[in-house]
Order: structure tokens, then sequence, then C-alpha cells
């Protein structure tokens, strides 16, 4: 396996680079091409985990109420153990959903069909304000108003039918 | 099970749009079971339960799906490569040892795999920019499986995975470019500052941790979380892809008119190996596919069809070599083989 040209941990990040006819190539390992400012892709957890290591120190020995998996655990090899987990280790977890995700962290995705409808009325009011803050955002004010109407009538789905 | 390997190439350029750059697209969403811990802390009872639920899409609709369903364990080695050489699979899949299958449609380009990172993973794969399509693909599957299942799922979190990386929607979107004209004139950061900008990834032709072969890159989206499926859908197909595809055409125009002689020498060079090697890596025998790639776009090769090419792409690779010419055969004797099967199909 390439290691990286800058320690001994396996590179993760490729480069081949002609320039003039001279041959350049990189090999970087996961905290090496970050530093460098690379794209990785999916987010390797290892080093997010790192980043925030000062926050999971201590509650390295804390486990899932579930499936008794622990931090430490989690840690090595970056995967939770059942759903569970994320109830049992929220406040760990948050800072490396917000860093992996970017600040996101709700889902104003499709919800399961069978889910109630006010669980789906919820995720539609989500989808919306997001909708409205981009328009406004974009100073698109006629669709910014429209959106508003529609977060109205989510709030008050009666209304419509009594017009 | 019976496939052909011949039909349905993930990289075939009948009905392939902007196939010049785009080989293939691909959507993937990721889902849990719900009261199962996932794979990585399962037992190997629960899997077994895990596949016995889901095989139902198979039982109980399979006119409407027809997918067939297939357990790893009774899938030969060298189909199972084969189903790795075209996407349909993962290495991660293959090569574990846990109960696990995969759904597959007989077009080879659905897939559901089963008891992967999270116990369902449902991927299409097309050729071209196809990327709302596959959406639709994946959308439709998603749908018929949760009629049989319950899926995890947390009104915050979305669709809950193994990784957060995952959360929310658990879609990945993905397509195959070949950017061999960005590469030459040194102006592939312009893609990857692009990437940057619209949280997408860019990595090599075999995913996560693979180094660049045949000018050929994967990009992806990044964050699965605080956007809808149409969105992360929308931002890499109608975002990023149409400046990406005018870049590189454009530098594909400006090499045949400034470089023209370097781009032969690399075209004629790279042909002339292919016509006349016998003995040939994956490596060399790809990255001399890639070049030829290049001069059939820009019309300085014409006896050699780009669909001949692409297909080649995928053909070439040990699964499905050993498939065409002897499951026993050794490292060696595929390199050989290799560099028979494309002087059989580009040779003079």
């Amino acid at each position: 396996m390439t290691t990286c040209d800058h320690c001994d941990k396996p590179a993760i990040f490729h480069d081949v680079r002609i320039v003039n006819n001279v041959h350049n190539t990189t090999h970087l390992c996961a905290e090496h091409a970050l530093e460098a400012g690379v794209n990785l892709g999916p987010v390797d957890l290892s080093v997010v985990f790192d980043s925030v290591s000062e926050m999971t120190q201590n509650i390295s020995s804390k486990a899932c109420s579930d499936c008794g998996m622990t931090i430490a655990q989690y840690k090595k090899q970056s995967l939770l153990g059942c759903p569970t987990c994320y109830e049992s280790f929220h406040d760990e977890l948050l800072p490396i959903i917000a860093k992996v995700q970017n600040n996101n962290s709700q889902h104003v995705g499709r919800a399961p069909n069978q889910l109630n409808v006010q669980v789906g009325r919820t995720l539609q009011m989500r989808r919306l304000l997001k909708k409205l803050e981009s328009a406004v955002n974009k100073e698109e004010y006629e669709q910014a108003a429209n959106i508003r109407d529609q977060i109205r009538e989510l709030h008050n789905p009666d209304d419509l039918h009594e017009n | 099970m019976k496939i052909d390997p011949e039909k349905n190439c993930p990289f075939s350029t009948d009905a392939a749009p902007f196939g010049d750059v785009v080989l293939s697209s691909r959507a993937r969403l990721a889902r849990n079971l719900e009261g199962f811990p996932f794979v990585n802390r399962s037992a190997t009872s629960d899997c077994m339960e895990v596949t016995s639920l889901v095989r139902r899409i198979c039982e109980n609709d399979n006119t409407r799906l027809s997918l067939e369903w297939v357990d790893m364990d009774e899938l030969d080695v060298t189909t199972t490569q084969m189903f790795v050489e075209r996407h349909l699979i993962s290495s991660h899949l293959a090569e574990s040892t846990h109960p696990r299958a995969i759904a597959v449609g007989p077009e080879l380009s659905r897939s559901v795999m089963v008891n992967e990172e999270d116990h369902v993973r449902i991927q299409s794969i097309r050729p071209g920019l196809q990327l709302h399509e596959t959406r639709d693909d994946v959308h439709t599957l998603d749908l018929s499986i949760e009629e049989v299942i319950a899926y995890a799922f947390d009104e915050q979190l979305g669709f809950i995975t193994a990784c957060p990386t995952n959360l929310g929607t658990g879609a990945r979107f993905s397509v195959m470019l070949h950017l061999p004209g960005l590469r030459i004139i040194n102006d592939l950061p312009r893609v990857h500052q692009a990437t940057q900008s619209m949280s997408l990834a860019i990595r090599g032709y075999r995913g996560e941790g693979s180094g660049t072969v045949a000018d050929l890159f994967q990009v992806s989206n990044q964050l699965t979380l605080g956007e809808t499926e149409e969105n992360l859908c929308n931002i890499l197909s109608d975002k990023f892809l149409p400046p990406v595809i005018e870049w590189e055409r454009r530098a594909r125009m400006h090499i045949a008119k400034e470089q023209s002689s370097k781009l032969d020498d690399q075209t004629f060079r790279a042909i002339g190996v292919l016509r006349n090697a016998r003995i040939l890596t994956p490596e060399e025998a790809m990255n001399c596919l890639g070049s030829i790639r290049l001069g059939v776009c820009l019309d300085r090769i014409t006896d050699v069809e780009i669909s001949t090419i692409n297909k080649l792409m995928i053909e070439i690779h040990p699964g499905h070599l050993r498939w065409k010419y002897g499951t026993e055969l050794t490292d060696e004797e595929i390199n050989c083989c290799r560099a028979d099967l494309i002087r059989e199909k580009i040779g003079t």
C-alpha cells in the first residue's frame, strides 16, 4: 500500500500532475490531505473524531443502552451499533454530525409512507421554510410570498376546505 | 444465477446522454430496518432474519420489480467479482462473510444489497448522464421495499444509518466522468473548486481511496442531511455537470487545435500498445483505453467505436475475463487474456 508523503500512514489521496514534462506525484493520508485542503469526499470520521477529541475524551466508556457499543468502539470503526446509539450518544454525536453534514442537523427529505400525518406535515413545513429562506436570499419575493401562503395553509389545513 | 456480461454494459453508449464526458450515473439509498442492530453489530441470526425479511420484496412482488434474489454465499467467486466490476455490488459486500444477499434486476442496472454497511442499499446505474432516471429507479424500489418492512427513521435525522455521513436522505448520487482534456491543460483544479463550492466529492475510478486511472473520476454529493433527494440530485446533475461538460469539451477542442502532435502521439502510441501487446496489466490497459477514448472523441481514430472502448473498460477486469476465458486462470494468464481480448475487439 502506498504511504503518505509526510508520514507513514496509508495514503488515501493520490494526485499525478505533469507540468512542462515534469511528473509530480502526491500521496496523502486523510489527515495531511485535509490539512492541504483536499476535498476527500464522504468524510473520514476518525479524522473528525480526532478534531473533536477533547469533547469525547472523558466519555469514551459511555455505552449505548440498547446494543452496548461504547464511544471508544465507535471511534475505532466509525460506525454506530444500532439506531438507539443516536439517542445514547446524542450530545457527543451532534458536533460530529454538524461537521460531516455542513452544519445541517434536520432532515428535510422524504419520509416512509407509513409514518403518521403529523410527522409528514412537520417535514413539509421544514422543506417550505428552507425554500422560503432561499427565495428571500435570492430576493425572489413573489416566490417567497407563494411559499409563505403554502406555510399558512399547512398551519391551518381546515381553512382550505372552508374557503 | 445465469447472467450474460456481453449485455447491458453500464458504460454502454446506446442512449447515453453526454456520453462523451459522462460514462455512467448512479443513485444509491441507504436504509436500515427498525428493531435490529446495524450490520457491524449484528449476530448471524440477526443477519439471517434481516435477509429473510427483505427477501419478501422478491417473493411478494416479483412481477412489478422483477428482481432476482441471490444469497451471496451461493454466488460463485467469478460472478461476484463481475458484479463488483459492474458496480452492482460493493467490494465490502463481496468480501464479507456474514449472511448477505443481493436482489438484482434482469437488466443488471438495479440492485438491492442486503447486509452491506446498512441493512439495505438500493442502487441503480445507467449509462451517460441519467441521474434523474436513476433517482426514479431507486425511489420506486424504495417505495416497494417499505411496503414489506419498517425502516428505522427519525423525524430530526431522517433515515437512520450506521455511519453519520449517510444520515437523512441516505442518498448518494454519483457520476463517472472522463476528463482527459482538463487534465492535459492542467485545469482539473477548476473542477476540484467546483466540487468544493457545491459540497461534492471527487474521487478516483474505484471510489474512496483509489488513485486516478484513465482520467476517470467519480463525483458524488458529500452531504445527505438537510437537503431533499431532489435537490441533491439537481446540484450534481443540473448545477455542477453542465459547466464541467462544457469545460471538458472546450479543453478537448483546444488540445485538438493547439497540441495536435502531442494528442496524435498519445492516441496512436496507446493504440499501438493495445493492438500489439501480448501481456497487459489492468492499469496499463485502462490508461491506453482512456487515451484512445479521447482520440475517438476528437476523430483521430475512426475505425474504433466509442461503445467498444466503453465495454472494454468493464470487460478487461479479472472477473469478466475469468468468466470468458476460464475461472482457474492465474493473474499472469489473465494479463495475456486481457491483451487477447483487446486485440480481438480493436485490432486491425
